[in-house]
């Protein structure tokens, strides 16, 4: 059963403060940011007032915890039949984590019950030493804060070596790719992590004394009409993006949405897969772009 | 009843997170199908969970809601947040951290003695405080034992409960997976679960292409998993996509196909009325009931891998007949990467390299329509478009024609 209470925001909040309770240390203002901080907006009216009222008998008068020990909670069998089916992930080879415990735990799922038909076939090589190595290390850098220098081939094959402050790794499920977010001397790098071929741990850095670049993003406003159950299937599409949806009349609307430009290419091919369902009415450069490839296209059928 | 924060079933805020995420147009009033006070109460709770994610317009036709986040900058699902916000009773809470604070030091109870211990050793702090029964107590240790919670044991004529986490995993070392897989893996939220019991989670990943949409669809899949894994068949209820009206499909749930490029999520399964392979939208089943095992299960999975092999998307066609096509596509001296999409995109079929500027590939699938849109993303290269299927054909040129009007002819901008 997923939707369990034992879950729960609420569950968990009081488990928090009960914790502190256990130590001495919880005032009235503490038990407010516990629960701004770990339950919901709202949940500041409810939790303290079910505590102190006795609602839930569980804090004395003094806000000391009843209980003997503080709470703690075992694993529930479907946490661990989640972590035994990751297991057999072949990305869990990045990440090693101590399996001691899932012994005997049988997998929630199989890997092959999922089917990611549409997924790209160059994904990274979860397998390859090498990579596992500049991985971790990198994950490795990221997590202690230290720089890096990071030997890779770019994508026209020619050799680099960087002296990087990388920051995330960001994984994309239709590419099956990690790239390596890093700021460097120049500006923001990008490195797909299939194309490192080392990873060196240098000193570390003040995380303060760095600001990440900024994206340079773009907003694309388009207009959908609502034909062959298009609304749905570009919203759909589009979901992942900051965007605003509007109607305009009857099966028109208007969707801005905000992207990357290094990404423009990537998002061009997106909107043209639509046909005449999507509309590009800003930015005008990408309004150009659409027009000339549909005008080399109409060109090479003409031919 | 008064309002809460917290709901007892998931399935109505289901429905509204999803209109509030991908749509986001719609104003109050166009929530007509259920009330105006069950709309405000949504919203209001969608709002203390995850207000940062929300914002509103406002037009002619009211005030908008909608969700909007760009998946590629948080580091968490925000929408696991509804799997948090189960409603329970007071005497749920207070029992669950009575229960395993008895059995904290590893010692085994009976439900009467855990009822002695709650009345001795807590109740008795609190004047008029509710009184727990042993049948009560004992449903709770039930509750838990079949969550995993507890484990136990015959004693005699009683039964002795016991916490489990004798053999227990660390979780520290799993934190950067978690962070990981609560994102990626299809049942995540689980993971989200687990890093709220982390004092330091990771914060190393962010991630592109995210259909954040799928893990409100996590309570059927998890129903659908567990059918597949014991092997049984289910009863599914299912909304509608065009009427909107419920109907039920008995299955054998086979395998869960998951687009990483639509957003949508499918369930496989054998259709017994119907005798033949049925894919189901996951966001449109409502209710899964488990059913029997299945004596056939190998046979249907065999069905399976045989239709898998000409399936470009989740459609079978009109006819469960194939459709042969080729695409040629010209690419310019540098333009190599053409060729690698090709190699890597294509999900089905062959690349062949006519020329060193020119390529075609070539398949077979069911239903050759699911291919156009990928075809449109070579707009602007393709030489020769062939096709067994005439209506795919004229669907293309005809979609052409309307781009090319849409955007006014061009043959301008060519240089």
């Amino acid at each position: 059963m997923l939707f369990s209470e034992i879950y729960g925001s609420y569950f968990n909040v009081v488990a928090a403060v009960l914790s502190e309770a256990s130590d001495g240390k919880l005032t009235d203002r503490r038990m407010t940011e516990l629960v701004r901080e770990k339950a919901f907006a709202e949940s500041a009216l409810a939790i303290p007032a079910a505590l102190k009222s006795g609602t839930w008998p569980l804090l004395d008068q003094e806000y000391h915890s009843i209980l003997h020990h503080k709470p703690t909670m075992p694993l529930t069998m479907l946490q661990k039949r989640w972590l035994k089916a990751l297991l057999s992930d072949p990305r869990i080879a990045l990440f090693d984590p101590d399996t001691t415990g899932l012994e005997d735990v049988d997998p929630l799922y199989a890997q092959d019950t999922f089917i990611l038909f549409d997924q790209y076939a160059d994904g990274d090589p979860y397998g390859d030493p090498a990579y596992i190595a500049c991985f971790q290390t990198a994950l490795k850098a990221i997590r202690k804060k230290r720089k890096l220098r990071i030997r890779f081939r770019g994508h026209t094959g020619a050799r680099h070596s960087i002296e990087c402050i990388p920051y995330r790794l960001e994984y994309s499920a239709k590419d099956d790719k990690f790239r390596l977010l890093a700021t460097g001397k120049r500006r923001l790098n990008t490195i797909n992590m299939a194309r490192v071929r080392s990873c060196e741990l240098l000193d570390a850095y003040d995380p303060k004394s760095i600001t990440l670049p900024q994206e340079n993003s773009e907003e694309l406003v388009m207009l959908l009409h609502d034909e062959r159950n298009g609304l749905e299937r570009v919203l759909l599409h589009f979901s992942h993006f900051e965007k605003e949806t509007q109607k305009l009349a009857d099966r028109l609307y208007q969707i801005r949405l905000r992207y990357d430009k290094d990404d423009e290419t990537e998002l061009l091919i997106r909107v043209l897969s639509f046909g005449p369902v999507l509309e590009v009415i800003e930015p005008s450069a990408f309004v150009t772009l659409m027009r000339k490839r549909i005008a080399v296209q109409k060109q090479r059928f003409c031919q | 009843m008064a309002y809460s924060e917290l709901v007892k079933s998931f399935e109505r805020i289901r429905s509204y997170m999803r209109e509030f995420y991908v749509y986001g147009f719609k104003s109050r009033e166009e929530y007509s199908i259920k009330s105006a006070r069950s709309y405000d109460n949504e919203r209001r709770r969608i709002e203390s969970w995850i207000g940062d994610f929300m914002s509103f317009h406002q037009d002619t036709s009211g005030k908008n809601v909608f969700l909007s986040v760009d998946s590629r900058r948080i580091p968490h699902n925000p929408l696991h947040k509804a799997f948090k916000a189960k409603s329970f009773t007071d005497k749920d809470i207070t029992l669950h951290f009575y229960v395993m604070d008895l059995l904290a030091d590893g010692s085994a109870l009976s439900s009467r003695e855990i009822v002695d211990c709650i009345n001795d050793d807590y109740l008795s702090h609190f004047s008029g405080a509710f009184s727990p029964d042993e049948s009560t107590v004992r449903k709770k240790l039930k509750e838990y034992e079949a969550l995993g919670l507890l484990s136990s044991e015959k004693c005699g004529r009683e039964v002795l409960y016991r916490r489990t986490d004798d053999n227990t995993v660390d979780l520290n070392t799993w934190a950067d997976a978690l962070s990981f897989f609560s994102e990626e893996d299809p049942l995540g939220v689980i993971g989200s679960f687990l890093i709220d019991k982390l004092e330091k989670p990771s914060d190393s990943f962010r991630f592109k292409h995210h259909y954040m949409l799928h893990a409100l669809d996590s309570d059927v899949l998890c129903d659908l998993l567990a059918a597949i894994d014991e092997k049984r068949a289910a009863e599914l209820t299912v909304k509608s996509l065009r009427s909107g009206r419920d109907y039920q499909r008995t299955v054998c749930p086979l395998k869960i196909y998951v687009s990483t490029q639509s957003g949508r999520q499918y369930l496989l399964g054998y259709h017994y009325r119907g005798r033949h392979l049925s894919f189901f939208r996951l966001d449109a089943i409502k209710k899964v009931t488990i059913g029997n095992v299945e004596k056939h299960y190998s046979k249907y999975l065999g069905y399976q891998e045989k239709f898998d092999q000409h399936l470009w998307g989740v459609s079978t066609g009109p006819d469960h007949n194939l459709d042969h096509i080729e695409m040629t596509v010209h690419f310019d001296p540098g333009e190599e990467f053409v060729l690698h999409r090709l190699e890597r995109e294509k999900r089905h079929g062959t690349v062949e390299l006519l020329d060193s500027q020119t390529c075609r590939f070539s398949a077979d699938v069911y239903d050759a329509s699911e291919i156009l849109p990928w075809l449109r993303t070579f707009i602007g290269r393709i030489v020769d478009l062939k096709c067994s299927s005439q209506y795919v054909l004229d669907m293309f040129q005809e979609d052409l024609a309307r781009m090319d009007a849409l955007y006014g002819g061009g043959n301008d901008v060519i240089q």
